[in-house]
């Protein structure tokens, strides 16, 4: 069995979680806080909250809303001369994956100097960054659990992916109040982004024990508790939401994810689409995709969304993508390709960079780019 | 971005995420070690400074202490002398001194340097003050650091090896012409006893009226030999080598004196118009002294009191403050050789036109003996008054006294137990008393 290694930050989980923010901060040596969010968080009343608690607590802070849904690299040099000119120490990122990665790459640039594209790839980081303390609120990203962060690089119209345990914030406070006050859009793409984290790092080629429980667990708790969660905001549902997208953050982060996850970037980079609503369009495509090689792990996944039942595994397996398919439709979001992109013509650019995005390694199927391009024409 | 990247580098065994727990360790490695350098070199200076025996303060430009080192501590025994004035804690005054090294070197930012007499817990201290500019290279701020070397000792070493000098010179001088106006002193007076005693023979011979006349001049004859060999005697006692040895020594006597050692000098025309009242002391103010020693305390003061009518110079040890009223400059330096000075003993013999006064006072009391001399003069003008004393201080132009009169004369009144002090007003004359104890009955 290959050697494997399990890290996650520290986690405060609760309803309420959000109040121990300040003493956490200053634990970390906080007196000037950078606060990064974005304008939907704003309007929300989140973000004045975070801000009461710490003037509350004699923290002073600066505020970075700069933050687009894929955020770019000039949003990071930007918040890390914000960083040094107001002279702040603790970073705090509140919101779902754009603000935390934004807060990720202005602790690279403020920890490491340089220019945020000098650090893609695995392992470039070489420099201490500035504690990081993080609020998810979207029950779905991961990135509040994970070593990774995906920047667009503008000019390149590419995200970059950069990995590095550095990345992994100092404390993650997980308050599933916050979920309450999301839009049924915004639950339903993180939900369904958590759940193609858990089902891309159980096939990952970097699986391990620790990470399959931690999947396995986190698609059981999204299945269960979505359609509750999107029809009555039920409180418990939204819980265990955020729990499924943590322990999902858990798996992915230690396990790498797949070329759903390249193919994802790559639309991310050059389309700017929603994350999250690339995966119920992906999903079931990249699992059939994998299905040669990954009979056992798949069927083990379709228990979990048709239920157990008496059959082969690869019955097993087809059902469940079947059903995952339906149940995608069912939620009223895009299944199709093309009622997110204008025009079928990016596809082969899409495929040729996805083949390069470091999910691409970890895939349990080797893919050449022409692959990437059949399960875009197949999903279209 | 895969090309280089491998399974193992997501895995990442060998990476951790990065603290700053090495860097600051190296942090406080090397804060530690700056500490103990900037230790090792406070002990340094601190040695050093300590080394330095003279007294340092730091001045700010307000002349406000910002540092001292312990001789400044030894030396005033103030215990917190941080932020208090500079001339507060020497001068006990409210304003700065007008000497002050430290104001002039902060006007021309150059060392400055100045001797001064401080009167610190009872007792006079003379000190070398050299001031010196230096500047805060953080805040740009000017200081004055401030040496001030006590050469109190050293100027009284000074003083009594000038005076030793002086008083060898004229003990040498003395015996000379003691020696030398003995000799026909000696004849004189025996020929004009001789011509005494031949004159009674002449009785009835010659005419009465020459023999009275011959009578007279031997007599006189034989009085100013007598009158002679007392000047003589007096400028042998004068100078006789110092000694310690004390023996009882009565005041009217060196008053009486001194004043016959001054009598020639008063005969210049300048002093026509002094007069010198010298009122004995009815019961004999005796005291154990050395009588040298005293009698030259007393021409000291009687010179320096005569030099306060000379308008064409200070006294020693006095400022010139301008002629004052009456002083003998304004009379005419051609007019006759009338005497108007009356070196008498109990005075009274005064006439209308003598306008200058001297005074001179032998006094006794329950437990001290002394005297007073006090002149009509020009007066010291206050600033001089506390460096009076003081070896070397003179406002004389060159030539006429290094200054060392008053401060010999503070030396042999200290070693006699005694006290000298002055009063003095500008345009009104000044007083010395010098008070001796009086011997055990």
């Amino acid at each position: 069995m290959r050697i494997t290694k399990f890290a996650i930050p520290e986690i405060i989980f609760g309803h309420g979680s959000l109040d121990h923010l300040a003493p956490c901060a200053r634990r970390l040596g906080a007196s000037r806080v950078l606060l990064v969010s974005d304008k939907g968080l704003e309007s929300s009343g989140w973000v004045e909250r975070v801000m009461d608690i710490l003037s509350g607590n004699g923290l002073e802070w600066v505020y970075f809303a700069d933050c687009s849904s894929n955020p770019r690299d000039h949003q990071v040099h930007e918040g890390a001369q914000i960083y040094r000119e107001e002279r702040a120490d603790v970073v705090i990122a509140l919101g779902g994956g754009s603000p935390m990665d934004t807060a990720k790459g202005i602790g690279t640039i403020v920890g490491n100097g340089g220019r945020i594209s000098d650090y893609e790839g695995a392992n470039k980081i070489m420099r201490p960054l500035p504690p990081m303390i993080f609020l998810p609120t979207t029950a779905g990203s991961g990135s509040d659990i994970s070593q990774f962060c995906i920047i667009t690089d503008v000019e390149r119209r590419l995200k970059m992916s950069i990995i590095s345990r550095s990345l992994v914030p100092n404390v993650s406070i997980i308050d599933p109040q916050v979920l309450l006050t999301k839009s049924e859009e915004l639950i339903i793409a993180s939900a369904i982004d958590a759940f193609a984290h858990a089902v891309e790092s159980y096939l990952s080629l970097l699986a391990s024990p620790f990470t399959d429980h931690q999947a396995l667990r986190a698609m059981e708790l999204i299945m269960a508790n979505l359609m509750p969660a999107v029809e009555r905001r039920d409180p418990h549902a939204l819980e265990q939401l955020s729990i499924a997208s943590t322990a999902a953050g858990m798996s992915f982060s230690n396990a790498g994810l797949g070329i759903g996850h390249s193919l994802a970037h790559s639309l991310g980079g050059m389309f700017d689409v929603l994350h999250g609503l690339v995966h119920p369009v992906l999903l079931p495509h990249v699992m059939r995709y994998n299905l040669p090689v990954s009979v056992d792990r798949l069927a083990a996944i379709g228990r979990i969304v048709v239920g157990p039942r008496v059959a082969s595994a690869e019955s097993i397996a087809r059902a469940g993508i079947e059903r995952l398919g339906e149940f995608f439709a069912g939620l009223g979001v895009p299944v199709r390709l093309g009622q997110l992109l204008p025009d079928r013509s990016a596809l082969e650019t899409i495929a040729r960079t996805a083949v390069h995005d470091a999910c691409t390694l970890t895939n349990p199927r080797a893919v050449t780019w022409q692959d990437l391009l059949t399960i875009c024409e197949e999903a279209w | 971005m895969t090309q280089g990247t491998s399974l193992d580098d997501l895995i990442g065994i060998e990476h951790s995420k990065l603290g700053f727990f090495q860097e600051l360790r190296q942090t406080i490695e090397q804060l530690k070690a700056a500490h103990r350098d900037s230790e090792r070199n406070r002990l340094e200076i601190e040695a050093i400074l300590d080394g330095i025996t003279d007294l340092m303060m730091v001045l700010s430009k307000d002349l406000r202490i910002i540092a001292v080192n312990h001789v400044f501590y030894d030396i005033l025994g103030v215990r917190d002398p941080e932020g208090r004035y500079c001339y507060e804690i020497f001068r006990h005054q409210d304003h700065p001194c007008p000497e002050c090294p430290a104001h002039r070197s902060f006007v021309t930012d150059e060392v400055c340097r100045e001797t001064s007499i401080f009167r610190i817990n009872g007792r006079k201290l003379q000190f070398e003050m050299v001031a010196s500019p230096i500047k805060d290279p953080a805040t740009q701020d000017r200081q004055i650091l401030i040496f001030k070397r006590d050469v109190t000792l050293e100027k009284e070493f000074q003083a009594k090896f000038h005076q030793a000098e002086k008083m060898a010179t004229v003990g040498m001088l003395a015996a000379g012409v003691a020696h030398e106006v003995n000799n026909p002193l000696t004849a004189i007076h025996g020929f004009a006893e001789g011509i005494l005693r031949r004159v009674e023979r002449l009785r009835g011979i010659v005419d009465p009226e020459m023999h009275a006349d011959l009578a007279d001049y031997a007599g006189t004859i034989l009085g100013e030999c007598g009158r002679c060999q007392e000047i003589v005697h007096s400028l042998l006692t004068f100078s006789r080598p110092h000694s310690s040895e004390f023996s009882p020594v009565n005041l009217n006597v060196v008053v009486g004196d001194t004043l016959k050692l001054l009598h020639n000098h008063l005969k210049q025309p300048k002093y026509r118009r002094v007069r010198i009242d010298a009122r004995l002391c009815p019961t004999a103010p005796v005291v154990l002294a050395c009588e040298a020693q005293l009698k030259q305390v007393m021409l000291n003061l009687l010179v320096n009191a005569l030099d306060a009518f000379d308008g064409s110079a200070g006294p020693e040890g006095k400022g010139q403050a301008g002629p004052p009223k009456g002083d003998t400059g304004s009379v005419d330096g051609d007019a006759p050789d009338g005497v108007e000075y009356l070196p008498t003993v109990n005075g009274g013999r005064g006439r209308n036109g003598v306008e200058a006064v001297i005074t001179v006072t032998p006094f006794r009391d329950g437990r001290h003996a002394g005297f007073v001399v006090r002149d009509t003069g020009s007066g010291i003008p206050p600033e001089h008054l506390d460096s009076l004393f003081e070896p070397f201080f003179t406002t004389k132009p060159v030539g006429r006294g290094i200054g060392i009169g008053l401060s010999t004369c503070y030396t042999i009144v200290t070693e006699h137990g005694g006290d000298i002090r002055v009063e003095s007003r500008v345009g009104e004359g000044s007083t010395f008393t010098v008070t001796l104890p009086l011997p055990p009955e």
